[in-house]
């Protein structure tokens, strides 16, 4: 087993689904071993928060810290300790979200280059507290409690998939912006938007597969 | 007599064994009588489904469930075949699991789902919708009717498909299509890599995007194509020498192109944001 290979499963070793092959590539390797223990202290930590109303600071602080000791993050400007941002997201939803969002971006970032895998992302990734946490519509409520009733790997695997659909509208959406005219961008971006419709059609009307 | 003796026991014990070892699983066998042209749709959350074509006129299911956890939910009516794999309470995806054998009409439409198991569809020549989450999936020498895929993280594996819409939905999964023409052929794609080997047939019109996922497009020499490519932050290249033709966008070097081979009968699109694209060409 490779780093790559290791990465997919990921989610199924955070809930505990340990092989020997898996356990022989983490005693392997330190990249991977050190990822996992990371992700598993933020999804101990966010389990904390299950029953809070609001996630504690201390959460928030560690996964910031976190990614911004992995060099992921930068302040943009220095924040408030209660930021206007935060008192908007009270609800239990943003809990997982949050601890998920985390969970992709150190999924999809933390793995260093030159190990193995062909990086495919070479935009410059700059994430600031408040800004990954874009407006949630009916739609996406929709797909979060869809989601929410699916097995922890499920859900990890759609939050990320999530994840890569809005980057993707958000990529193509800057291209538009550059080229209005441009019927290729244009189309791009309903491309994109395709990709979102159908993860939610997969995850919403197929509830049955648990 | 203790020979007789010995001999009894040990086929009892064989017997037990093979009960014991069978007692999870249910082979059910479905047999449907159907028209000309029928509509046959098999939903399993877990577990593959493979169908290949038959005899005219009937639809035969075969499905193994692993446990009592599960059961078929079957309906049909004039020329519609529905078999859905019904999750009982405390079924998960071991216990869940069927797994589907089928035999349709050759030019029967169908629609298959599985969250994870192995989708393959061969020979056929009717409509072809599959849509998975981590399924593999797999469309084998179909010809002449649309394929739908959609799938999150599952590799897709077109080979052989002739004159035939396809189009292709994919947020992970790596697709390849190998032996695939038609008058439209779609593939969009997020972060899997697209792999095109054909010769873009004759007046299709074949459309790749990709996010981040790499594009690459092996054609032969004599491919006859107009073909436009761009990837806005990654590489792009062709091993041709197109005849150059204008752009409605602004061509930079080594990340956009816009060309013509031969007769350019097909027009074929290569479009990422940031994935690698490469038109090659294939060594004979």
């Amino acid at each position: 087993m490779n780093c790559p290979e290791f990465e997919r499963i990921l989610p199924e070793v955070l809930e505990g689904g340990h092989t020997a092959e898996r356990q022989a590539h983490l005693n392997s390797c330190s990249t991977c071993s050190n990822l996992l223990a990371d992700l598993s202290d933020i999804s101990v930590q966010a389990k904390t928060l299950a029953d809070s109303a609001e996630p504690s600071p201390i959460v928030w602080n560690a996964i910031e810290a976190q990614l911004r000791s992995e060099g992921l993050i930068r302040r943009s400007a220095p924040a408030p300790a209660t930021p206007p941002w935060f008192r908007r997201w009270q609800n239990l939803w943003f809990v997982p979200v949050a601890a998920a969002l985390a969970i992709v971006v150190g999924i999809k970032f933390y793995h260093p280059a030159g190990a193995g895998e062909n990086i495919q992302t070479a935009r410059h990734i700059v994430v600031t507290p408040g800004a990954t946490v874009r407006p949630v519509s009916s739609e996406d409520q929709q797909f979060l409690d869809a989601v929410a009733t699916r097995h922890p790997a499920r859900q990890a695997r759609y939050l990320a998939d999530k994840h890569n659909a809005d980057a993707f509208i958000d990529d193509a959406k800057e291209v538009v912006k550059d080229n209005p005219g441009d019927v290729y961008a244009q189309q791009m971006l309903i491309n994109a938007y395709e990709q979102k419709q159908m993860l939610y059609d997969l995850a919403v009307d197929r509830s049955s597969g648990q | 007599m203790t020979g007789v003796s010995w001999a009894s026991k040990t086929g009892m014990v064989l017997a037990l064994t093979g009960l014991a070892f069978g007692a999870g699983e249910i082979r059910k066998d479905l047999h449907f009588k159907v028209g000309k042209r029928p509509m046959v749709s098999i939903n399993n959350p877990y577990g593959p489904i493979v169908v290949k074509a038959g005899v005219p006129h009937e639809v035969v299911v075969s499905a193994i469930l692993h446990s009592d956890k599960v059961e078929l939910d079957q309906s049909s009516s004039r020329n519609r075949v529905d078999v859905i794999s019904h999750l009982l309470p405390g079924a998960d995806q071991n216990t869940g699991v069927v797994e589907y054998e089928v035999q349709v009409p050759p030019e029967a439409d169908v629609t298959v789902h599985s969250e994870n198991g192995r989708i393959h569809v061969e020979k056929l020549g009717g409509d072809i919708a599959t849509e998975g989450s981590d399924s593999s999936i797999e469309v084998l020498d179909c010809s002449n009717g649309h394929v739908h895929v959609k799938t999150l993280n599952g590799p897709v594996n077109l080979s052989n498909v002739r004159n035939v819409h396809v189009d292709i939905i994919s947020m992970g999964g790596n697709v390849l299509l190998s032996g695939v023409d038609g008058p439209f052929v779609s593939v969009n794609s997020n972060s899997g890599k697209i792999q095109y080997a054909g010769d873009f047939g004759d007046e299709g019109e074949y459309d790749f995007t990709s996010h981040t996922g790499d594009i690459e497009a092996v054609a032969p020499a004599y491919a006859s194509i107009d073909v436009m490519a761009r990837s806005d932050q990654g590489h792009v290249e062709s091993d041709f020498s197109l005849a150059p033709k204008h752009t409605p966008f602004y061509v930079r070097g080594g990340k956009s192109f816009h060309g013509t081979l031969n007769k350019a009968t097909s027009s074929v699109k290569l479009f990422s944001f940031s994935g690698r694209i490469h038109l090659k060409k294939r060594q004979n």
